[in-house]
């Protein structure tokens, strides 16, 4: 036990991506200091450079290209580098890289430009990709809270307007009482395994199902308490309360980033816990873990819910902040195929999918809100996009592409995830939600498309700045929207290796 | 009567404990008692070590000195209005004393038939742990080596020194004077 570790019984290489990109966030952070307020492009530049090198050194073990360090363990277990930990880096990074691209203009045009502003990216990225991989409890939890606390301070990062601050203040408040639910269902958790670890929960929970033992009541608890915290940062139903003011509120940079990657984040640490951990914890002795019905039941909620207050949206933000609410829900139809044990990885892989299609799409369309908005937050109604199609044609397009996959219409990346999720749910088993999924897909094609409409067969004075930057990460998340779904086999090939079951 | 040097240790730790507690219910002044809260907090991990619960004791200052009694403080700097008490007691003060007197009783008489087993039944008794070995008195060094043991929880530690930088920068981003803000002007 003491001594001096060497750096391979630690198999730090296989945590390559995530221990450069924690490096160089705190490098960028002293370099900051010595770049002049005026110059800050230099540091949104640098931070570009390091999401960049990090997205390679994912891409690499990704592609079957490299392998980093010696096999998949890292920090005794603490640490899981697999092919879904990838995915998932890939994934944020990506939406960083879209998120520094939409935010560096837009924070001149606030008048915030400050290097703060990347750093703190950087670090709630770190967060999100430490979820992905996280191969114990008291990783997920540290995790988060990386992830989340500097999305309280960037919501708040156009002070001194109220409606920052504000949303900034509620997000925070109802966070840290989420947290609080998180840390109880661990401590629960704990009680009933008596391990934090993710393999040894499954074990434990192996032996626990085959003796019937009464800590199965704990574990449930746990389980539960685990959901609500995990659900608050996804946004499902009904721990979703804050989502609209605070994506409302927050600067619209910081919502087009943390919209994303708060939902990667979230929804890498549930199929861990709940797919890897806890997939054998079935009490009737079936295959269907028995959190399965409670995460169902919530899809469906937050599917209807989500989809049927979007219609009644005249808020650009509001709208697509139900519209997120809509598509946790989506998500979390794959968590709850994941719960049937032969189809777990399946269903690992569908969320994956998802959350890739996701990350371009949503991206996308809040880029798209930040290029009509104006200095003031004003102009983020639905009637800004009208007669957008004679005034900027491109941005109206690719507006029409963001929309028609967020709907799930064929041809786009939308589609694809929908198609995988409910693939995933109908092998599972779980053919009425699947059936739910598709109906409110339908119902939120009428306000998706409507936006379409507005763009196109409606005149109005319609205005929108698209810096070079801006215009750049709205044309990618569009061509990244229409390659993945034209090509769907990109995801699946990406995913295709995604395994978490332990044991045998 | 024969006092030794824990005894003597023992008593001032708990007249420490008892007077700061008699002086939160009788100030005045809202925020002196909250800190004779914290005075009556240390005495209690004063009595900890004695124990040889070091790490009780930690857990003690930190948790209860460190976080709770500096939140109830804010609390009160935060709401003015209630930091001087007209006075000390109001109508409830006959049942209050009545239920801390019940509580109190409670406790003798719970306590009292195992004070024989504890070893201290008698006043020239060790107020220490009679038999150290029955505490787990490392646990302090074995929290330390698990932390930064790289097979345990040196992935969490160093992410949450991380985790604690960014809230750090934050909180600075947060209170520092924003120097744009004189161009906006009119938000207020």
């Amino acid at each position: 036990m003491s001594g001096v570790p060497s750096l391979s019984d630690l198999n730090l290489a296989a945590t390559l991506p995530v221990s450069f990109l924690a490096l160089y966030a705190c490098l960028l952070m002293i370099v900051d200091l010595f770049v002049p307020r005026t110059r800050k492009h230099i540091t949104a530049g640098l931070t570009m450079l390091g999401l960049g090198i990090a997205l390679v050194l994912a891409l690499l073990p990704l592609a079957g290209a490299a392998r980093f360090g010696d096999g998949e363990r890292a920090f005794g277990g603490m640490y899981i580098a697999d092919s879904f930990s990838d995915g998932v880096n890939v994934i944020v990074l990506i939406t960083a890289l879209l998120g520094v691209m939409v935010a560096y203009n837009y924070l001149d045009r606030i008048q915030r430009q400050r290097g703060e502003y990347y750093s703190l990216l950087l670090f709630t990225t770190l967060g999100v990709m430490m979820m992905g991989a996280a191969g114990d409890l008291v990783v997920v939890f540290v995790a988060l809270e990386l992830l989340s606390i500097p999305l309280y301070i960037l919501s708040g990062f156009r002070r001194p307007q109220e409606a920052s601050e504000e949303s900034a203040l509620k997000y925070f408040i109802l966070g840290a009482f989420a947290s609080g639910f998180l840390v109880y269902g661990i401590a629960l958790i704990y009680g009933a395994t008596g391990v934090t670890d993710f393999e040894g929960i499954w074990a434990a929970v192996e032996e626990i199902v085959a003796e019937d033992a009464s800590s199965k009541y704990l574990l449930l608890v746990g389980a539960g308490l685990l959901l609500v915290g995990l659900g608050f940062k996804v946004a499902a139903v009904p721990f979703h309360m804050w989502t609209p003011d605070v994506y409302q509120g927050a600067p619209t940079s910081v919502v087009a980033y943390m919209s994303v990657a708060a939902k990667v984040g979230g929804f890498a640490a549930l199929v861990r816990v709940l797919g890897s951990g806890m997939v054998n914890f079935a009490l009737d002795g079936g295959l269907v873990a028995a959190w399965q019905d409670t995460v169902w039941l919530i899809a469906a909620l937050t599917m209807i819910l989500g989809n049927f207050v979007a219609i009644v949206q005249s808020d650009l933000k509001r709208l697509l902040a139900y519209s997120s609410i809509a598509h946790a829900g989506y998500m979390l139809i794959g968590v709850a195929a994941a719960g049937s044990a032969p189809v777990a990885d399946e269903a690992a892989r569908a969320v994956i999918m998802y959350l890739m299609a996701y990350a371009f799409t949503n991206v996308g369309a809040f880029a798209v809100v930040i290029a009509v908005e104006r200095d003031d937050a004003s102009n983020t109604g639905l009637e800004s996009m009208r007669g957008l199609a004679v005034k900027q044609p491109l941005l109206a397009a690719s507006m029409a592409i963001f929309m028609f996959s967020l709907t799930g219409i064929p041809l786009t990346a939308g589609f694809i995830g929908k198609w995988f999720v409910f693939k995933a749910a109908i092998a599972a088993d779980l053919i009425p939600v699947a059936v739910v999924g598709v109906l409110t897909s339908l119902i939120s094609a009428f306000y998706y498309l409507r936006i379409v409409w507005y763009m196109y067969f409606e005149s109005g004075e319609s205005e929108a700045h698209v810096p070079v930057p801006l215009a750049w990460a709205i044309s990618i998340a569009a061509v990244g929207t229409l390659l993945l779904g034209i090509f769907p086999y990109l995801l699946s090939d990406m995913t295709h290796k995604i395994t978490l079951a332990f044991g045998p | 009567m024969e006092l030794t040097a824990e005894s003597i240790v023992f008593l001032i730790m708990s007249a420490i404990t008892l007077g700061g507690g008699l002086l939160v219910v009788s100030a005045r002044n809202l925020f002196h008692a909250g800190l004779y809260l914290m005075v009556s907090l240390l005495g209690v991990a004063g009595l900890f070590v004695l124990l040889s619960a070091p790490f009780l004791a930690g857990v003690q200052v930190v948790v209860y000195i460190g976080a709770i009694a500096i939140l109830i403080i804010l609390a009160i700097m935060l709401t003015p209005s209630v930091t001087q008490l007209p006075a000390i007691f109001n109508r409830q003060w006959a049942f209050n004393l009545a239920l801390a007197a019940f509580f109190f009783v409670l406790l003798v008489s719970v306590v009292s038939p195992i004070m024989g087993e504890l070893g201290v039944d008698a006043w020239n008794a060790d107020f220490t742990q009679k038999n150290p070995a029955d505490v787990p008195a490392d646990s302090i060094v074995n929290l330390g080596k698990d932390l930064v043991d790289p097979d345990k929880y040196m992935l969490p530690f160093e992410v949450a020194s991380v985790l604690l930088m960014a809230a750090l920068i934050g909180a600075v981003l947060l209170v520092s004077p924003d120097k744009a803000k004189a161009d906006e002007g009119g938000e207020d």
